[in-house]
């Protein structure tokens, strides 16, 4: 069946009202965002009956409200409190019909070669050649619009910055974006009101629903089934977003099943499952590229409220051999910057909100080891992550080349994202107070974008999970498509890598089964 | 002895987990979940958000609005409490209570009862501390409290921040993209 209606086929909890629920398919795909959008599509498209399981609610894009708290409650996992057992670390995921997709700042990177090469060296993915992913960039960056930003979208505070670099002469990226004529309201972070990011949830599927895909949102997997070593569907239950009470058991029969359910959520389904695990690296190997906000103050007021959300980068010291951190402006509404700096408590606060109009930040994200795990025991979720020492030296690093950047850019002072009032102010004090700092939980106000791990793609079963071509080595027919089988973290903005990688594991679904 | 020790261990790890599950709640939610009694605030942990807030946002000299003005504490527990996990809400309690009791040796007195310097003082004291479980609460229930007050919108005038723009800037829809024909 194929259509041009070019909307959701969707169903909530809303719409389902019998305890129980059975359906049979061909593919069910776990997980609605980058890797469960691209499956479902590519699959539809080949004429199979494709049914996609969202764990998340349905918000439709106008219902979004522009504001972060808000979007927090209704598009974030866990509400936005999904966080390292220390609570330093607040991993931000979407938790909605389209995923991380709904609410990244839509910057897109390729993934660089240096790790395509390292994981064909150190993994065994010699499949996954620069020359043969290009292709998948190109038809990725054609599909969801993904270009350079034009000249006018920038911000108030990116052109700070830019001035800066300019100063000190370091090159600027300019980033590239899944956006369609942005209208540069900085909202990325609570999901684009007009439809302007090339999310999943008005690109892949819409397109899958065209060819007869169906979408459950509010029904979270509880079970993957296998017999005799093969996937052979799922269980779920439709919980009522609101009373958190489970109204309906469902059941999917389906020869195929494609977890994408994220990092996070991925391995923990495959534990609750019981399955997949005989190299017992499920779980293992989270990163999560930990970022610091530096925010800057001025005399003057800036106004950095609005623009594009990201449109500036400096990646001169990405790659790790070069230092393993990467800068990125971020315009940012007064809830985050209510708690990214601490300029001491009563009047100092006070008085550090009231100057909100002069702040810009600068972020510093660090490529970090693959040293933490995601577990889940006696029903509950624990991401056991600290930041390696080693790590923490770039990170200090990199806060040290983004302060002298914020510097040059005008600024008069800096405060730093820790527990205890830190602040820089000036270029002589950089090294001093950046020095000083030592790697301890729960003293920094860290955030990931991008948890990555945690289901490691290999070719040797029993160092990794997934194989090559995206399948487990233990189920057959059972894949897996989202971050959770990066082998390494790579540094930049994993995106891009996940809507190339989710392609190129759709197709080679295709080839193993339907050719 | 060892049972002691064994149970502050296990206590010292619970705050860090409860502290954990704190720090790192930025959320407002528009679709909270009907307060239960589990969820709903005790006496003591409204005393002490309302303590915090007062010690946080001495807005007298200044622009800002009044947290007294606003429904700050309601925001706490409707937007926030109420979506929280049994387990975490559970864990939340025993934390702010362990907070509350932490100024007992330095300050002589509970945070609800101290005077605002000596809780200001108290504050700064546990972020700096050397304890990972004192920096998490301290941190963590300050950035609940100031959090809920800049999600209310009425906050935002004094800042000049002019909040959500697509209405106002009349934008349209670009709508779901045409599905890719090659």
């Amino acid at each position: 069946m194929s259509t041009d209606n070019n909307k959701l086929n969707i169903k909530t909890a809303q719409d389902i009202q019998n305890p129980k629920l059975t359906i049979d398919a061909d593919v069910v795909v776990i997980g609605s965002g980058a890797g469960g959008a691209i499956n479902a599509y590519e699959l539809a498209k080949q004429g199979k009956k494709v049914v996609v399981l969202e764990a998340g609610p349905y918000v439709p894009s106008s219902e979004f409200k522009e504001m972060l708290a808000m979007a927090m409650g209704t598009l974030y996992q866990d509400e936005g409190g999904q966080s390292n057992t220390h609570g330093d670390v607040t991993v931000l995921q979407g938790a909605c019909v389209g995923g991380s997709t709904v609410v990244n700042a839509a910057l897109c990177f390729r993934t660089p070669d240096y790790f395509l090469n390292l994981w064909r060296d150190e993994h065994g993915l010699g499949n996954l050649t620069p020359e043969r992913m290009s292709g998948y960039f190109d038809k990725i960056e054609k599909n969801l619009s993904i270009e350079p930003n034009a000249r006018h979208e920038t911000s108030i505070g990116a052109d700070l910055i830019l001035k800066g670099l300019n100063k000190l002469n370091i090159e600027p990226g300019i980033a590239k974006r899944n956006i369609r004529d942005c209208a540069m309201t900085g909202f990325c972070f609570s999901g684009c009101k007009t439809d302007r990011k090339q999310s999943m949830l008005v690109t892949y599927l819409p397109w899958a629903c065209n060819h007869g895909a169906e979408i459950y949102a509010d029904t979270r997997v509880t079970r993957i089934v296998t017999k005799n070593g093969q996937a052979a569907g799922v269980e779920a239950e439709v919980v009522d977003p609101k009373t958190k009470v489970v109204k309906t058991q469902v059941t999917v029969n389906a020869p195929i099943v494609v977890l994408a359910a994220g990092p996070v959520q991925s391995p923990i389904i495959l534990q609750r499952s019981g399955i997949a695990n005989s190299s017992g690296q499920v779980g293992k190997n989270f990163a999560c590229h930990p970022s610091m906000s530096v925010t800057a103050m001025f005399e003057e007021k800036v106004d950095d409220f609005h623009g594009a959300t990201h449109s500036l980068y400096v990646d001169t010291h990405t790659l790790p051999d070069e230092g393993g951190y990467i800068l990125l402006n971020a315009v940012q509404e007064p809830v985050e910057a209510s708690f990214q700096a601490e300029p001491g408590t009563g009047k100092n606060y006070v008085a550090y909100m009231e100057k909100y109009r002069n702040s810009i930040r600068l972020i510093t994200l660090i490529h970090d080891k693959n040293v933490g795990e995601v577990r889940y025991t006696d029903g509950v979720k624990e991401i056991l992550y600290e930041v390696d020492d080693h790590d923490f030296d770039a990170m200090k690093e990199g806060l040290k080349f983004n302060a002298k950047i914020l510097f040059a850019s005008g600024a008069k002072y800096l405060y730093l994202p820790t527990s205890d009032r830190t602040v820089i102010n000036s270029v002589v004090e950089i090294d001093d107070v950046i020095d000083s700092l030592k790697n301890e939980p729960a003293r920094y106000r860290y955030t990931s974008f991008h948890p990555q791990g945690t289901c490691r793609m290999g070719a040797d079963p029993k160092t990794s999970v997934v194989n090559p071509y995206g399948e487990t080595h233990d189920v057959k027919k059972l894949y897996i498509s989202d971050a959770s089988l990066l082998p390494t973290s790579i540094g930049y903005n994993p995106s891009e890598t996940v809507y190339a990688l989710s392609s190129y594991i759709a197709d080679e679904i295709i080839k193993a089964n339907f050719s | 002895m060892k049972d002691l020790i064994i149970s502050r261990r296990h206590f010292i790890k619970n705050v860090a987990m409860i502290a954990a599950s704190i720090s790192a709640l930025p959320a407002v939610n528009v679709i909270a979940g009907v307060l239960t009694d589990v969820s709903r605030m005790d006496d003591l942990e409204r005393a002490v958000f309302a303590k915090m807030l007062k010690i946080s946002l001495p807005t007298g000299d200044s622009t800002l609005v009044d947290p007294a003005s606003l429904p700050v504490l309601p925001t706490i527990e409707g937007a926030l409490l109420a979506g929280m996990a049994p387990n975490i809400r559970q864990g939340l309690r025993g934390g702010i209570s362990y907070f509350n009791e932490g100024s007992l040796k330095a300050f002589g007195d509970r945070f609800i009862n101290l005077n605002d310097a000596d809780a200001i003082r108290f504050v700064d004291q546990w972020s700096a501390s050397s304890a990972p479980p004192e920096r998490a609460l301290s941190m963590g229930i300050k950035k609940l409290t100031v959090l809920a007050y800049w999600a209310i919108p009425n906050t935002w005038g004094p800042l000049g921040y002019d909040g959500p723009v697509s209405d106002k800037w009349n934008l349209s829809s670009l709508g779901n993209t045409p599905e890719p024909t090659i």
